[in-house]
């Protein structure tokens, strides 16, 4: 208890730095390309319109989701993952990649995790304004459900900043870990509920497995708010099972702050 | 020494164990696992002084006595096994020749980040900004990313910068040995200024004595993580050098 008050502490002393941080690693991340921030965007882009291209011509053929085109009722969830897959896969490299804040100053390493998320979360935020802006485009206009998205956003950058915090803790004891994670990364996709919907699994045992899988909350939530038109408390099992792993995953991320912060600077 | 001044810096019975695995697969399993088995190197071995403010404190030993170690607590990014340091005033460590920039963004971009990370305002980095830039004599590489940065560049920008965020305790760890002569000079002549004018104070790691002589009235001397002798430099030096 006294860590987490520790690991709050820090990040309320260090917020301004945080949020340059944050900046920092954004401008480092496209500066010197010649396209620049337009790279953030780019990606994704490609990305969905290959599964785009691939779903409405391929494999499901054209077929319509709740009176939306396939491609339409895919991209929310597939933002979202943008997003989530940076963090379950970089974030475990977030403190490694910044070892120079470890090593050679003194620096309060609960944050590093936190800015590396908040300049993750400041691209979502843009492919976000970009999908509000495909529905407009599309004839489907702003209702009340699109503001539960602030909801599922908080959810989410809060249960990822924990996640890269115990999963960056342990990418500097051991590349196995980072190695494990990365290759983890595709099973994970599939079985999110990304590109299809976790809802209508016939067989009760495993769609409540799959409600366990953080991703498919926040991507079939993020649908719930532009496609089924939900509120988030209509399906107190779903929510509730995400907020036992969000606790679950902070204490986890806790705990390996506690037991590794002095071991770190003598490895890195 | 005026023993009236405040201690600035302390370490109370210091001890720094290192645990050896064997390879990374047993230290990361050995998170899980109490009995994973590894050797233990004592880096540091139950050390204590006192620094008080405005003193100038050279730190002698052979490679692996335990000095950058220590330097490396004082400056809070590693941490004692056991013991105790108590360190009052801001403190800016040279530790390494490239210390704490990030490669990726422009030397003035590190400038102000460091500055930033240290709790300055953008107002007081922009008013020494031509001062460590012209200190460090790099020219237009400043806006170049720090990794196409040679590594006597990176040592004279971290040099300037350090010594122009007006620190209160200036950890100095081999920096001083980079760079060509003149620099090497107008480094010294720097570092005299800041302790002569500001009061700061400065710990020296350093296998030049003479380098230690001129700035130093104390000397600590270092053998295999034990503190051998703290007192006078010139009989610091002469323990160090037998």
């Amino acid at each position: 208890m006294s860590t987490l008050k520790e690991i709050i502490l820090q990040h309320i002393t260090w917020r301004r730095q945080i949020l340059l941080l944050a900046k920092a690693d954004i401008i480092k991340t496209y500066s010197g390309a010649a396209l620049g921030w337009a790279w953030a965007i780019i990606k994704p882009v490609i990305t969905i319109s290959v599964f785009w291209f691939a779903f409405t011509y391929g494999i499901r053929s054209g077929h319509s989701v709740n009176g939306f085109p396939f491609a339409m009722w895919m991209i929310p969830g597939f933002m979202a993952w943008f997003y989530m897959n940076a963090m379950l896969t970089k974030g475990t490299t977030a403190i490694r990649n910044y070892r120079f804040l470890v090593t050679k100053m003194k620096f309060p390493v609960s944050t590093i995790p936190t800015f590396f998320s908040l300049s993750n979360l400041a691209i979502h935020l843009c492919l976000m304004v970009i999908v509000c802006l495909i529905f407009i485009a599309t004839g489907n206009f702003p209702n009340l459900y699109w503001l539960q998205i602030f909801v599922y956003i908080f959810l989410m950058a809060l249960f990822w900043t924990s996640w890269a915090l115990f999963a960056s803790m342990l990418g500097c004891m051991s590349k196995d870990f980072v190695n494990l994670i990365k290759s983890l990364s595709t099973a994970v996709f599939w079985l999110s509920g990304i590109m299809w919907d976790v809802n209508t699994v016939a067989s009760d045992t495993i769609r409540h497995i799959l409600y366990f899988n953080p991703v498919t909350f926040i991507t079939t939530g993020y649908r719930n708010c532009f496609i089924y038109h939900i509120w988030f408390w209509e399906q107190p099992l779903q929510l509730g099972i995400y907020l036992g792993m969000l606790v679950v995953m902070i204490i986890l991320a806790v705990w390996s702050y506690r037991k590794l912060i002095k071991e770190i600077p003598d490895v890195l | 020494m005026d023993n009236n001044r405040e201690v600035v810096v302390e370490l109370k019975n210091v001890v720094k164990k290192y645990k050896l695995y064997k390879n990374d697969k047993k230290r990361f399993l050995s998170i899980f696992m109490k009995k994973i088995p590894y050797k233990e190197m004592r880096a540091v071995d139950d050390v204590s002084f006192q620094i008080r403010r405005g003193e100038a404190v050279a730190l002698f030993g052979r490679n692996g006595a335990g000095k950058s170690t220590i330097l490396k607590m004082i400056t809070g990014v590693t941490f004692p096994t056991s013991g105790e340091i108590f360190v009052n005033g801001r403190v800016s460590a040279l530790l390494e020749l490239t210390s704490g920039f990030d490669p990726e963004l422009t030397g003035r971009e590190n400038i102000y980040l460091k500055g930033q990370l240290i709790g300055l305002l953008d107002k007081e980095i922009a008013e020494i900004e031509n001062d460590i830039v012209e200190f460090a004599e790099i020219g237009e590489y400043i806006d170049q990313p720090i990794r196409a940065y040679s590594s006597g560049m990176k040592a004279r920008l971290g040099f300037a910068v350090n010594v122009n965020i007006h620190p209160e305790i200036l950890i100095v760890d081999e920096a001083l040995s980079v760079g060509d002569k003149a620099f090497r000079e107008k480094c010294l002549k720097k570092v005299r200024h800041i302790i002569e004018n500001d009061g700061v104070t400065l710990l020296f790691v350093t296998h030049s004595t003479g380098t230690a002589k001129e700035f130093c009235n104390r000397g600590i001397v270092m053998k295999k993580g034990k503190m051998t002798y703290d007192g006078d430099i010139d009989h610091a030096i002469e323990l160090y050098e037998k």
